[in-house]
């Protein structure tokens, strides 16, 4: 223990031996990078992963054939193809006597089970097919119809025949019949006409995404159109005119704190304000898309503002040089050299508000809706709430649809980043 | 690529660029940034306990080459090192060599001061601790004290070990990373333009102060002012775009150069 | 429709107003053999904005008030007996009208509704007859003083600038009034919650028991059937968020540190695009995932080492917040670690530093204040992030600090409350108001802090 000033002899001595562990050291940390990084993308690719796993097969179901005859008197008894007349008509029974023909059930009960087989929109397909295509009427035509979706999960196999009747959602008889008519070879596996063009619904078989995703495109246009030319605006005129004092300082205070400010509020606000005060309807894309756009502002504002400062000052120095008013200035030279970086910027924000669902649940937009939107104004829902709605629900085949709707999701928002990078790096200048 | 490498340069080097207490050689050093050669087939001795200075005008690469000697090029991707540079006959861009013995041997001081944000006493211990060379905390006390005396800096400094280190003046702190370096115990200390972002007075001590340090490590200084080479070293190695035209004793360099461009740099006709 | 006839013939007045314009410009181009001070399409539109910005601002303040006008006016049409009966609640009665008013005919409505919704259907008439006489006159005249002042002295580019610049100025104040929007809402319905319960017990509390109740609260010997003590969800909260962050913490800051000090570029641009993706991902999606595979799946392993995990466990719903959060640290802590200035990293070096020596000694501390701001902007969004937890994880109040528990958090309170049967009145809705109140004041909190942190610590270095 003497205090002595160490020699560089001795010194390096000493480093060398502590080499080794530090070394070793070093090396482990590099490892934990590692880890973490492989953690993270594990974790992204699993995700990826079940969700796929789960909604591939959501974009196929079961289907079963079917020889129908297309009786006019029966199927359309007033004879002008009417709503009403077609309402009163019995396509329902002329399937299942189809049906019977095949399976021919015996009494009363098995009767009944043997109706359920094939999915309950049944006459609204017969229907929609004699509207489109009257001169069916009188012919014997083969006819695909959806099976129940307690029949698809059995053919799937996630009803096991093994299971005991009394724990089962389908019994033997139905059991019987489905072999039956796969000896005949009526069953088949397709992709499902009904989860791209079906609308919501309590039956999964007919369930689909059409209603969800118009309402989507609706609130989303909604957004857009207030948001960015207000966010454009504002980015304009806090950057290039007002001067800088306490009342800007105070907007940009304002507009950072509303960046922090969590989704459900902003749904809360539209529920006390728009809804409550001004009295506009829920569950409208109108509204969702004005909520919607006041979340995107603070993205845009911010990003158009960054592109606005990026455009170098010899710009504007120019252009006043020539004799331009500063408006002349703004809009004829600064504005489209920073348009690539403000179109960026909305993109990242469209595909952020395509994603939200907390606020618009909070407005309403989670009502039973079935028709699909026609205008801003008419009830409907959006993908992101629908894929809630379903989540919740035990049925399998919902499980397999609302990881199809997510894969739809999914597929826009990896497109529309796509895009924002694509012009980002297409138009991107180097000053 | 490879034959340019290896012709030596048409222009040998004047003088005597070598020593014979030679700490350090350099043989045939030629550095490339990508395509661009920075430093042009030099060869030079550093010797023991001797201050050596570089000169020349900006970007001949005196900087570049500084830093081969404790391989801080390694730390820029595009910097590549041909020749040899060894110490005790080793040559430190072997494979083999662990570079941290080496930095702990060849230290470095910077252009503009960079203490850690870190206190006084925490920044001159930082490399003592990392390396393991104090026995107990007083020993590390003993080594921050004798540090800090003898970069000149612990009069001024004693009473407030624990305050922050870039709380100090340009010119102390840049006494503080003397401190700190030479608190590792290494042969050579390796001094980047040391004064160039100092006022002239923290410039006069630090001078001073290389000067009494010479007695114990061998200093190479770059520097673009001749006036501070002819006052700190007993040697000066002029270098024009990445060759090393002269060397010799400081004193014959400033009075009779050899060379005619060491004559044109010295009389300001270039530079 | 009747909307859509009025904008457009307002809309084609004003075109009409901008043809005048740029003509008279041009006549007196010709009648005085030389230029005007701007170019002729600016007279166009000074002519055309003349006409159409007072049109617009009285036909929006036409159509806001009147329906707030009728709501007021049609009160003297309700009976005294509904008024004064007990279960009165204006907003239903007045949707009761306009739902009479629209043909939305359920049943037969009481005949006072029916007397009131036709009497609203003639105001809405009359309103419209002058809405349209005052807006086509508005824009006629005033498009018409525009167009007058166009003479060869008129700078009507400075004037159309002035316009327009107030316009840009104006949507600038549109997130001032935002913000005013959700706080006064927010606020407003929160005052009237703690008329009701005071707030030590909504703070304090430890019992979440919201029902709907017909009854007062305290005083009808109705006491401990509705209970507002939100530390249960508080903790929920909590608990959530800290599992959030074991997570994403560890990973996001080695992921930092080894993207900003030790990965080669092509390593660097590879991966930190791909941790973005896990921001990307809306949580919607994250808390299907959560409720069905991460769930089922802690449950079932959990049943295997004996441990018994709810099936809508704290901890299924944290795993999953964290893997979101992910990002949010490892790109902050990045932009921290890489502005930490090279010169320190260089003398760490000089001195013969292995680099996780550099890293963990030097470069960390320095950078420390950005990457606790990091964490905490983490936080405050795990904090408010609703999806996940209503998907996820449960929705009964749970006071406990177990893991494999189900908890409910603030957030998903709010959403169940809200979402379904509102009552304006009753302190089960209005407790939805207290809590969005509390998650604000929390999350702004945190994010002022966080950027108190950053900005002293830029301070540091600049």
């Amino acid at each position: 223990m003497n205090n002595k000033i160490i020699t560089p002899l001795e010194a390096s001595d000493k480093v060398k031996k502590s080499i080794a562990k530090r070394r070793a050291k070093d090396k482990r940390l590099k490892f934990y990078g590692r880890a973490a990084i492989s953690l993270a993308v594990c974790f992204l690719l699993i995700l990826f992963y079940s969700i796929f796993l789960k909604g591939y097969s959501g974009f196929f179901q079961y289907y079963v054939t079917l020889d129908i005859n297309f009786d006019r008197e029966r199927i359309d008894p007033k004879g002008d193809l009417s709503d009403n007349s077609l309402f009163d008509g019995e396509a329902s029974a002329i399937v299942n006597e189809s049906l019977f023909s095949i399976i021919q059930p015996q009494g009363r009960k098995a009767k009944k089970q043997a109706k359920k087989i094939v999915s309950s929109g049944k006459d609204v397909r017969i229907t929609k097919m004699v509207k489109n295509d009257p001169s069916l009427f009188g012919t014997i035509t083969k006819v695909k119809f959806a099976l129940d979706d307690d029949i698809d999960s059995f053919l799937r196999g996630y009803i096991k025949r093994e299971t005991p009747e009394s724990e089962r959602r389908i019994s033997n008889k139905v059991i019987e019949y489905i072999d039956k008519l796969n000896e005949e070879g009526r069953i088949s596996y397709e992709f499902s006409d009904y989860i791209l063009t079906g609308s919501a619904s309590g039956n999964p078989e007919m369930a689909g995404i059409k209603g969800a995703f118009i309402g989507s495109m609706l609130t989303l246009s909604v957004c857009l159109l207030i948001a960015f030319p207000l966010g454009v605006a504002t980015a304009i005129y806090l950057e290039e005119i007002a001067k800088k004092n306490k009342i800007t300082e105070f907007i940009e205070v304002n507009i950072n704190n509303l960046a922090a400010v969590p989704s459900v509020v902003f749904g809360i606000m539209g529920l006390a304000i728009f809804i409550s005060i001004f009295g506009m309807p829920r569950s409208i894309p109108l509204v969702g898309g004005m909520v919607l756009a006041l979340m995107t502002l603070p993205t845009i504002i911010i990003s158009s503002r960054a592109a606005i400062r990026a455009v170098p000052p010899s710009v504007r120095d120019a252009a006043y040089g020539i004799g331009a008013s500063k408006l002349q200035v703004i809009f004829h030279h600064v504005i489209p050299l920073a348009m690539p970086g403000m179109l960026t910027g909305t993109i990242i924000g469209m595909a952020q508000a395509l994603g939200e669902t907390a606020p618009l649940l909070m407005i309403g937009m989670v009502a039973f809706i079935v028709d699909v939107p026609n205008s801003v104004v008419d009830p409907g829902t959006v993908l992101p709430v629908q894929i809630f709605m379903w989540a919740d629900f035990a049925e399998r085949m919902f499980i397999q649809k609302t990881s199809a709707a997510i894969i739809v999701l999914l597929g826009f928002l990896i497109s529309m980043n796509a895009l924002a990078v694509y012009l980002r790096k297409k138009l991107e200048r180097r000053w | 690529m490879n034959n340019i490498n290896n012709l030596k340069s048409l222009e040998l080097t004047v003088g005597d660029p070598f020593s014979k207490t030679a700490r350090l050689k350099a043989r045939n050093v030629n550095v490339f940034y990508g395509n661009n050669r920075a430093i042009d087939n030099v060869t030079i001795d550093i010797g023991s306990k001797e201050v050596i200075s570089f000169i020349g005008p900006s970007g001949c690469g005196k900087s570049t080459f500084l830093r081969c000697f404790n391989r801080m090029n390694d730390t820029i991707d595009s910097c590549v090192v041909q020749g040899e540079i060894s110490i005790d006959d080793e040559n430190i861009y072997d494979k083999k060599i662990d570079v941290v013995p080496l930095r702990a041997r060849i230290g470095m001081v910077f252009q503009k001061p960079n203490p850690f944000p870190k206190s006084i006493y925490d920044n001159v211990a930082y490399g003592p601790r990392i390396h393991g060379l104090s026995e107990s905390k007083q020993h590390l006390d003993y080594i921050v004290e004798e540090s800090l005396k003898r970069a000149g800096l612990w009069n001024e400094v004693n009473d407030r070990l624990q305050s922050a280190g870039t709380g100090l003046s340009g010119g102390q702190q840049q006494r503080l990373c003397i401190a700190r370096a030479i608190a590792v115990s290494p042969e050579v200390i390796l001094m980047d333009e040391p004064c160039s972002a100092l006022d002239p007075i923290a410039t006069a001590k630090i001078e001073d102060l290389i000067h009494e340090l010479g007695n114990d490590y061998s200093i190479v200084i770059v520097t673009h002012s001749m006036q501070q080479a002819a006052r700190v070293s007993k040697r000066t190695a002029y270098f024009h775009l990445g060759k090393l035209i002269e060397v010799g004793r400081t004193k014959d360099i400033f009075t009779r150069p050899q060379h005619n461009k060491t004559e044109a740099y010295i009389s300001g006709k270039i530079g | 429709m009747f909307n859509f006839y009025l904008l457009s013939s307002i809309l084609l007045i004003s075109l009409i107003f901008f043809f005048l314009g740029n003509n008279r410009a041009k006549k007196l181009i010709i009648l005085n053999q030389k230029n005007l001070h701007s170019l002729t399409h600016y007279y166009g539109v000074y002519s055309l904005l003349a006409s159409l910005l007072p049109t617009l601002g009285l036909f929006f303040i036409f159509t806001i008030c009147d329906d707030l006008l009728f709501a007021e006016l049609i009160k003297k049409y309700i009976p005294k007996e509904v008024v004064t009966s007990k279960d009165y609640n204006f907003a239903i009665v007045l949707a009761q009208i306009n739902n009479s008013v629209e043909g939305l005919i359920f049943g037969t409505p009481p005949q006072w509704v029916t007397n009131a919704a036709e009497i609203w259907v003639s105001w809405v008439h009359k309103s419209q007859i002058i809405t349209v006489i005052s807006c086509i006159s508005t824009a006629l005249i005033s498009g018409f003083f525009g167009y007058k002042k166009i003479n060869s002295d008129f700078r009507s580019r400075n004037a159309v600038e002035k316009i327009v610049m107030s316009i840009l100025a104006v949507s600038s104040v549109i997130a001032i009034l935002t913000t005013i929007a959700i706080i006064f809402s927010v606020v407003f319905e929160s005052v009237r919650f703690f008329a009701l319960i005071p707030y030590d017990e909504f703070l304090f509390g430890t019992v979440w028991n919201p029902q709907f109740e017909g009854a007062e609260r305290a005083g009808s010997g109705q006491e401990g059937l509705s209970q507002y003590g939100a530390i249960p969800l508080f903790a929920g909260t909590l608990l959530i968020s800290i599992i959030a962050l074991c997570v994403s913490v560890p990973v996001g800051l080695f992921s930092a540190i080894y993207l900003s000090e030790y990965a080669t570029s092509k390593e660097r641009a590879f991966f930190k695009p791909l941790l973005e993706v896990l921001a990307g991902i809306p949580t919607v999606v994250y808390g299907f995932f959560a409720a069905l595979t991460v769930a089922p799946f802690l449950r079932s392993s959990g049943s295997i080492f004996g441990l018994d995990v709810a099936s809508e466990s704290a901890l299924a719903a944290g795993l999953v917040m964290g893997i979101m959060i992910i990002p949010f640290i490892s790109s902050l802590s990045d932009d921290v670690i890489n502005a930490v200035p090279q010169s320190l990293r260089d003398a760490s070096y000089g001195l013969g530093s292995t680099k996780n020596e550099t890293v963990i000694k030097i470069v960390l501390p320095a950078a420390l204040p950005g990457i606790v701001a990091s964490i905490i902007l983490a936080v405050s969004r795990a904090v408010g992030e609703t999806m996940i937890v209503v998907m996820a994880a449960g929705l009964a109040a749970n006071l406990t600090a177990n893991p494999l528990e189900a908890v409910t958090t603030v957030t998903s309170q709010i959403v169940t409350i809200l979402v379904g049967d509102q009552e304006f009145e009753s302190a089960k809705t209005l407790s939805a108001f207290a809590l969005a109140l509390t998650l604000i004041i929390i999350t702004l909190a945190m994010n002022f802090y966080a950027l108190h942190v950053v900005k002293k610590y830029r301070e540091q270095y600049e």
